[in-house]
């Protein structure tokens, strides 16, 4: 065991973990609160986004053409035939018009349920599913997001648009996704420009959704329509609420790295303070700054890691347990990044301390001790 | 040869004034010679240490390590010669509070990246000759204050060092332990053949040495055989 560990290059920082493990699990412990909180925040960041876009997410579009100065909003942005006819000329793009409104619609048993409501065109590639596709080519009706399913809808419940007082069947269910935190559902796009303009829809729609691989001609086609085209993640941005509540999840979680890196760079710098006597003996025998160094940052390396671990791993539990009242998204990608984030942070956080190391003199060897 | 200092001066800034340290002291010690470095506190006994440990750059004169001229040599190639060829016995002991007595020796073979088994056994066998052979796996606050300083001998002979050096090696030691610590010291320089500079005030402990070296204000007064310290 001795042998193994003396091949290690954290001989000295092994040890004193082991002898000095009260000292180290307080700040292990912390460590790992900032790695729960922060992988909490990222889940909840992730579910905000998903609750936010899942639905325009889900889409098989590229990018959106909207109405030049409608940010990306599609309650801003009206079309026609004439903006869409550009589009759907060029090679190698599909295009298609797409409706989107907000509804509120009311049950048979009076409930009220919101509708982030999505019309599109028959035959277009924007019907997720094919059974979607068939529905919508029948009678009037809705296709919705698989969450309604779980609120107790089924199929051939009435659901009566409120404002409009048109009355439309549920035709069937679909992927799960919601826009602007409300579940979608889908309708053709000749249903949807009833609820929205009646009789006087004149062919209007709120953009023209796109799925192409070339964008070499989006910018002459943008002059010819009159259009203003974006990337499908660019129109994440319009989504009600999205750049707020993503800037501000990002401003916590970055407040909670520069803490989480102050934690870590405070206590290593006492810990090296305390150390400093220790450090100058290990130089006095002839141990170099990189051997001292190695064996400080890997005794750092191992609590953040540690803690890291065992604090992201803890809110992932405590996610799981969270209803789906919350928002709430954990996937690995996030996990990890949030993660390496913090380790890299508090690494980086220590610097003033490695800074330290360096300057330790070895001749306080020599000194006496008492 | 196996240390030479040369013409060695160290001042230091005194307020307004200078104050000289070391003043152009010159002291040689060869393979298998222990000299006993006296005199008062303030004479520069700790500071010619320093020196001779390649822990302080004089201001003028050479250092001669081994037959290695130090003068112009990196702060990095200092560590890596001190590494190779001093090794150094503190006034206290000096020891890591998380590591074993063995730990204490083998960790200068870690330094050096030489830990393997040999050199095990060779940490073994140096804390097995300076009486410690079953306080192995004993952590500093385990052992008595002599135990300790005997932990600090076999760690420093642990890198075959052509010098050795020792601050006050009994100063935190009773008389009885402080003379069995010196008498310790010095047979195992003599035995393994090393040039050994012993700074003591305490001049009852001086018998093993072959010289005794006294130093007043920076300088050598006088170098005595060691028949007639």
């Amino acid at each position: 065991m001795v042998l193994t560990l003396g091949r290690s290059n954290v001989f000295l920082a092994l040890r004193d973990l082991r002898v000095a493990r009260g000292r180290f699990a307080l700040v292990a412990l912390v460590i790992a609160l900032v790695a729960l909180l922060t992988t909490m925040l990222s889940g909840l960041a992730t579910g905000l986004v998903d609750d936010g876009i899942s639905g325009l997410r889900g889409l098989p579009l590229t990018h959106l053409a909207l109405q030049p100065g409608s940010q990306s909003s599609f309650s801003r942005s009206t079309l026609t035939q004439r903006n869409l006819a550009p589009w759907s000329k060029v090679d190698g793009v599909d295009a298609s018009p797409i409706g989107v409104s907000f509804f509120n619609a009311k049950r048979a048993n009076g409930e009220t349920i919101d509708l982030a409501l999505f019309g599109i065109d028959r035959g277009s590639f924007l019907a997720p599913r094919p059974e979607a596709q068939a529905a919508l080519e029948g009678e009037p009706g809705l296709v919705l997001s698989e969450q309604f399913q779980a609120d107790g809808l089924k199929v051939g419940d009435a659901l009566t648009i409120v404002g409009v007082d048109r009355t439309l069947p549920v035709l069937g269910f679909t992927y799960g996704g919601s826009y602007g935190h409300v579940d979608i559902a889908f309708s053709s796009l000749s249903t949807w420009q009833e609820l929205v303009y009646g009789d006087n829809a004149k062919g209007r729609f709120s953009a023209i959704a796109i799925r192409a691989t070339d964008e070499s001609t989006f910018a002459a086609t943008d002059v010819a329509a009159e259009t203003t085209v974006e990337s499908k993640e660019a129109a994440y941005q319009g989504s009600p609420g999205f750049a707020a509540e993503t800037a501000t999840m990002d401003l916590i979680r970055g407040f909670l790295l520069v803490i989480s890196a102050l934690i870590v760079g405070a206590f290593f710098t006492v810990w090296t303070v305390q150390r400093t006597r220790q450090i100058g003996l290990l130089k006095a025998l002839g141990a170099s700054n990189s051997y001292v160094l190695r064996d400080a940052l890997g005794q750092l390396a191992i609590v953040l890691v540690a803690a890291t671990i065992v604090g992201a791993a803890v809110a992932v539990g405590l996610g799981s347990l969270i209803g789906g009242g919350v928002p709430f998204s954990l996937s690995s990608a996030p996990i990890l990044g949030s993660t390496l984030v913090l380790i890299v942070v508090g690494m980086a956080g220590s610097l003033v301390a490695i800074r330290r190391i360096t300057k330790v003199d070895p001749i306080i060897a020599l000194s006496s001790e008492h | 040869m196996s240390l030479l200092l040369d013409d060695i001066t160290i001042t230091v800034p005194d307020g307004t004034e200078t104050l000289t340290i070391l003043d152009r002291l010159s002291v040689r010690v060869d393979a298998g010679e222990v000299v006993a470095v006296t005199g008062p506190s303030g004479s520069g006994k700790s500071t010619l240490l320093a020196v001779a440990g390649l822990l302080r750059r004089p201001d003028s004169g050479t250092i001669t390590m081994a037959g290695v001229d130090t003068t112009e040599l990196s702060a990095a190639q200092l560590t890596r010669l001190r590494r190779d060829s001093v090794g150094i016995v503190f006034q206290s002991s000096n020891l890591f509070p998380s590591l074993t007595a063995l730990q204490q020796v083998q960790l200068v073979a870690h330094i050096s990246g030489r830990l393997n088994s040999a050199a095990t056994s060779r940490a073994k066998e140096l804390l097995g000759s300076v009486g410690l052979g079953d306080h192995l796996e004993r952590l500093p606050s385990q052992l008595s204050g002599g135990e300790r300083q005997r932990v600090g001998i076999a760690r420093a002979l642990m890198n075959e060092p052509d010098v050795l050096l020792a601050d006050e090696p009994t100063a935190s030691l009773d008389p009885e332990r402080g003379h069995d610590i010196m008498e310790l010291m010095t047979r195992e320089a003599l035995d393994r053949g090393v040039a050994t500079l012993i700074v003591t005030h305490d001049l009852d402990h001086l018998d093993g040495a072959t010289r005794r070296l006294h130093l007043r204000s920076g300088r050598a007064e006088e170098s005595t055989p060691s028949a007639t310290v």
